[in-house]
C-alpha cells in the first residue's frame, strides 16, 4: 500500500514519533533489535531478518528513574535513555547490543541487563586500539555475538545472507553521503535540522525502508523550490552524540547554515563502506573498529612509533574533518560536547589547535543535554557568527 | 606537658616504609632523567606493564598518585586552575587535569623545567607515556592530550572487558587471555626499539613472580581484616596499597615490607587488637579517598567507625595457580584478567549481570559490613558510575545501608567534611536499624 507521506515529511514523522514503524512491524511478527550507539554491526541484525533499533535519550523529558541507578554526573544522554528503559518506553524491543563504546556505555548495558526485561542480550567489547591484534580480537567478538544472535533468531547467519544485507546498507551510506553533497552548494540545499531528522528516522526502520526514504528525500531535496536561505556563516559542526535538532534549531536560527557535522547521528557512522570480503566478518571488523572515526578510539600517525610529532598526530587524527571543512566550503567550526563525555572532552584543545593552524575559527559549547540548556548557549553562538563575518 | 591522647586510629608501623617507597621512586625518577636513563609515566595498569618496566631499567611515575600528593600539599588548586587555562573543560578527571595544568607550567613556561612549586621534587619529563584502556576513558586519553605538550610516544595497553555472561561462554577466556599476550608481545618489542636494550625474559618470569608474590601477601593480609575487631582500618590499606598497584624498585626488598605488614596484622587478630579504640561499625569504603581531608577519618574512628575494607578495584587479584605457565607475558595477563573477572562466575551464579557492582556483595558478607561509605567522586565517573547501583544492590541483597557522599580525589572545593560528619552521626541509626533487620531475616550479621 502506497504511503501519503513521503520523503522530508516522512522522515520528520518518523522522527516526532519513531516507535510508530517500529510498532508497525512488531505486529506484523517481525523482532525489533535494540542497539546502543554505532559499534553494534546492523547487518547481523539485518540479515537474520531482525529490524536495528537504534537507543536513544529524549533531552525533552526529565530524568526521574535513572538517577537511582546512575550517578548525575555521568553521561546525561546516556542516563536519558536508560530513563527511558526503566521506565518502560523501550518496552517494544525484543532484544538489546550493547557495547564498550566508552566508559560510560560500557556500564550501562549490564545495567540494562539487570533491571530492564528484554528477551535478548548481548554485549560486544570493543578494544581501544585498531592494531591488527585488536582487529582479530573484535572478530572474535563478532563471531559470539553471530552465535548468540543466532540461536535468538533461530536461524544460520550465512556468508551470502551477511553479504547481501552488507550491500543494502552500503547502499545507504552511498546515499547518505548523496544527501549531504547536497548540503554543499551555498545556500545548502537541505538543512542541518532536516539532515538530523532524516538520519534518525533511518535507525529507526528497516534498512531498505531507510534507503527508499533517503531516494524520496534526495529527489525532493533535489527539486524544491524553497529550502533554506543563504546565510553568512557555513559551519561544521564536530562532538558527541546529538540526537534532537533543538541544538542545530538554535544554531540555524541565530544565522547560520549547519553544512556538515562529524557526530555519530550524522555522517560517522556512514561515511566508509564496508568492504566486501571473502568472509564478511573481516569487512564488518574493519568497518566498526577501524573506520568509525569516534575519540573513543585511540588512534595516532603511526602504530608503534617512538617517535613523536604532535602536530602529525594531530594530522592523522583528524585529517578528515579538514577535508570535510573544504568540500563543504565551512567558514567556522563548532566543537559540542555533552557534559561529562571524556572521550569528546579530552579532545577539545587538541582539535582547537588542529582548526587553529588550519585558520578556522571554531568555538567550544558545552551542553547538559537538556532544552533549557541550549537557551544561553545562544548568545554564544550569536557571538561567534559575528567573529566570522 | 600535655596527657598524651591515645589516636584514634591504630595505624600499622610496618606500613610507614611502605609509604617511603612513593619518596623513593620520586628521587630515583628524578635522578634516572639526569642521567639519561628512560623513564616513563604510566596510569596505574594493574600490574600489566610493572614487571617488563622494571626488567628494561625503565624507571616509573604515576600521574594518578603524583594527583594525591599535590592534592595533600595543596599544589593541585594551581594545576587544575591552569588546565581549565588551556581549554580543558573542567567536569575532566581531577587527576587527569592536575597532570595536564602541571605539564603545561613544565613545558610551556619553563621549557622542561621541573616547576619550583612543584611537591617531592615533581615529575620530569617522560620517555614514554604508557597508558591503558582499563575501566577508564581517561587513561588512554589523558596521555593522547599530553601530546599538546611533550612529543614522547603513547603506548596503550588493552583488558578486555567481558560480561559476566559472557565471561562463562566457552572460548572466551582463552580467546581474550590471547589478545592480551599478544598486545603484551607487541608492547615489549616496542619498549626494546625504544630503550635500545633486549629483554631479558628469565628476569621478567622472576620480576613477575615476585609482583604476585607481593600481591598474593597484600591479599591474605586484607583477608586477616574479616577479624573481628577488624586489625587493619582502611587508612593503612591507601597507605599500604602504593607499593602493591605500582610495585617498582627492588621488588624483593618490598616484598619483605609487605611480609612484615602481614605479620603485623596477624599478631593484631591472635591478639584481638583492633584498628580503632573501640569498633562499634564496619565500614566498607567505596571509592578513593579525599586525600586531601583524610583527618576526618580520625573524626569517625572516635565515634566507633572501622574502616573494613574499600572497593575490589584496587585490592591485588584473588590469587590463581599458573605454576603449569612459564610464558612471563601469559602469566602477566591472566593475572590482571584474574583481578577484573575473577567475581564473575559467582555474579552470574547469583544472576548479578554487572561484574563491576557485585564485589561489594561479596565484601558485605565476607567482612560482616554494617554499612557503605559510597565517596561519589564528582571528576571521576569511572570510580563513581556504580556507586547508586551498588547501594541498591547491598541493600537488595544483603540489607547494608549506604552513605553516599560526594567529593573528590583532587579538588577540596567539592568535599565538606563537616557536612559528612554531620551525615555520618545520622547515619548511626539507619546502620543500627538495618542490624535488626538483618537479625529478624536471618543474616548471620
Amino acid at each position: 500500500m502506497a504511503r501519503e507521506i513521503m520523503g522530508l515529511a516522512r522522515a520528520k514523522e518518523i522522527y516526532q514519533d519513531r516507535g510508530a514503524r517500529a510498532r508497525e512491524l512488531k505486529a506484523e511478527g517481525k523482532q525489533i533489535m535494540g542497539y546502543i550507539c554505532i559499534y553494534p554491526p546492523l547487518e547481523m541484525m539485518t540479515a537474520l531478518d531482525l529490524v536495528p533499533y537504534r537507543i536513544y535519550g529524549d533531552m525533552r523529558e526529565p530524568i526521574t528513574k535513572a538517577d537511582a541507578v546512575f550517578i548525575t554526573v555521568t553521561c546525561p544522554f546516556i542516563r536519558s535513555y536508560l530513563d527511558l528503559g526503566l521506565k518502560g518506553r523501550y518496552d517494544l524491543l525484543d532484544g538489546l547490543v550493547g557495547a564498550h563504546v566508552c566508559d560510560c556505555g560500557e556500564k550501562v548495558p549490564h545495567v540494562w541487563r539487570s533491571q530492564i526485561n528484554t528477551p535478548y542480550y548481548h554485549f560486544i567489547d570493543v578494544p581501544h586500539t585498531v592494531h591488527e591484534a585488536g582487529q582479530r580480537f573484535f572478530k572474535g567478538k563478532l563471531e559470539y555475538f553471530k552465535t548468540t544472535l543466532e540461536a535468538f533468531a533461530g536461524k544460520e547467519l550465512s556468508a551470502e545472507k551477511l553479504k547481501t544485507a552488507i550491500e543494502s546498507h552500503n547502499q545507504q551510506r552511498a546515499l547518505v553521503r548523496e544527501l549531504h553533497d547536497l548540503r554543499k552548494p551555498d545556500p545548502p540545499l537541505i538543512s542541518g535540522t532536516e539532515t538530523l531528522r532524516v538520519i534518525k528516522a533511518l535507525t529507526s526502520i528497516p534498512v531498505e525502508e531507510g534507503n527508499e526514504l533517503l531516494r524520496e528525500v534526495i529527489a525532493e531535496v533535489k527539486e524544491r523550490k524553497n529550502g533554506p536561505q543563504k546565510k553568512s556563516a557555513r559551519l561544521l559542526v564536530w562532538g558527541s552524540v546529538i540526537d534532537d535538532t533543538a541544538l542545530i534549531d538554535m544554531i540555524e536560527d541565530a544565522g547560520a547554515n549547519v553544512v556538515m557535522d562529524d557526530t555519530c547521528v550524522g555522517t560517522r557512522a556512514y561515511w566508509e563502506d564496508v568492504r566486501l570480503t571473502d568472509d564478511p566478518l573481516d569487512g564488518l571488523t574493519y568497518h566498526y573498529l577501524v573506520d568509525i572515526k569516534c575519540p573513543r578510539t585511540f588512534r595516532e600517525a603511526v602504530y608503534g612509533e617512538t617517535k613523536k610529532d604532535h602536530m602529525a598526530d594531530l594530522e592523522s587524527r583528524f585529517s578528515y574533518l579538514r577535508d570535510y571543512a573544504r568540500a563543504w566550503s565551512a567558514n567556522g567550526v563548532i566543537l559540542q560536547v555533552v557534559k561529562y563525555c571524556d572521550t569528546h572532552g579530552y579532545e577539545v584543545p587538541g582539535l582547537k589547535d588542529y582548526f587553529d593552524s588550519l585558520g578556522l575559527p571554531n568555538t567550544y559549547l558545552e551542553h547538559d543535554y537538556t532544552e533549557g540548556a541550549l537557551a544561553p548557549l545562544r548568545t554564544r553562538v550569536q557571538a561567534f557568527l559575528e567573529v566570522i563575518g | 606537658m600535655a596527657t598524651e591522647k591515645k589516636k584514634a586510629i591504630n595505624r600499622l608501623q610496618s606500613i610507614y616504609p611502605l609509604r617511603a617507597i612513593i619518596d623513593e621512586r620520586y628521587k630515583r625518577s628524578f635522578e634516572a632523567t639526569k642521567t639519561g636513563e628512560p623513564t616513563a609515566w604510566s596510569m596505574v595498569n594493574w600490574w600489566l606493564p610493572e614487571a617488563i618496566l622494571n626488567v628494561m631499567g625503565v624507571e616509573t611515575m604515576y600521574p594518578e598518585n603524583y594527583g594525591p600528593v599535590c592534592a595533600a600539599t595543596g599544589a593541585a588548586e594551581a594545576y587544575l586552575n591552569r588546565s581549565d587555562a588551556e581549554g580543558f573543560p573542567s567536569h575532566l578527571c581531577g587527576y587527569a587535569r592536575n597532570t595536564l595544568g602541571y605539564s603545561a607550567r613544565m613545558m610551556k613556561d619553563l621549557e622542561g623545567e621541573i616547576p619550583p612549586e612543584a611537591p617531592m621534587g615533581g615529575m620530569p619529563k617522560p620517555t614514554l607515556l604508557l597508558s591503558s584502556g582499563i575501566m577508564c576513558d581517561a587513561r588512554y586519553k589523558w596521555f593522547q592530550a599530553l601530546g599538546r605538550y611533550m612529543d614522547v610516544p603513547v603506548w596503550v595497553l588493552e583488558l578486555p572487558h567481558p560480561g559476566v555472561e559472557e565471561e562463562a561462554t566457552e572460548g572466551v577466556h582463552e580467546h581474550n587471555i590471547k589478545f592480551m599476550v599478544e598486545g603484551l608481545r607487541e608492547f615489549v618489542a616496542f619498549l626494546e626499539r625504544l630503550v635500545g636494550k633486549k629483554m631479558d625474559w628469565d628476569k621478567l618470569y622472576e620480576a613477575q613472580r615476585d609482583i604476585e608474590e607481593i600481591c598474593r601477601v597484600w591479599h591474605e593480609t586484607n583477608e586477616l581484616r574479616k577479624a573481628s575487631p577488624c586489625p587493619m582500618h582502611s587508612r593503612d590499606f591507601w597507605t599500604g596499597m602504593t607499593g602493591a598497584l605500582f610495585p617498582s624498585g627492588n621488588l624483593k626488598e618490598l616484598l619483605e615490607l609487605y611480609r612484615q605488614a602481614y605479620d603485623e596484622v596477624k599478631y593484631r587478630v591472635d591478639n584481638k587488637v583492633s584498628a580503632i579504640v573501640e569498633e562499634k561499625y564496619r565500614i566498607v569504603f567505596a571509592e578513593l579517598p579525599p586525600w586531601h581531608s583524610l583527618g576526618f577519618f580520625d573524626k569517625l574512628a572516635e565515634r566507633g567507625w572501622n574502616f573494613v575494607m574499600e572497593s575490589w578495584n584496587y585490592h591485588p587479584p584473588i590469587p590463581l595457580d599458573m605454576s603449569g605457565i612459564s610464558d612471563p607475558l601469559e602469566h602477566i595477563a591472566r593475572f590482571t584478567y584474574q583481578w577484573y573477572a575473577a567475581r564473575h562466575p559467582r555474579a552470574l551464579q547469583e544472576g548479578e549481570y554487572w561484574g563491576f557492582a557485585y564485589g561489594y556483595l561479596e565484601y558485605a558478607r565476607e567482612y560482616k559490613i554494617d554499612g557503605a561509605f559510597l565517596h561519589t567522586l564528582l571528576t571521576c565517573r569511572s570510580a563513581s558510575t556504580h556507586l547508586n547501583y551498588v547501594r541498591d544492590v547491598l541493600a537488595r541483597a544483603t540489607k547494608v545501608p549506604s552513605l553516599v557522599v560526594e567529593g573528590d580525589i583532587v579538588d577540596l572545593r567539592l568535599f565538606d567534611p563537616v557536612d559528612v560528619l554531620n551525615k555520618s552521626e545520622a547515619f548511626e541509626e539507619t546502620m543500627e536499624h538495618y542490624r535488626e533487620v538483618r537479625k529478624k531475616e536471618g543474616f548471620d550479621w
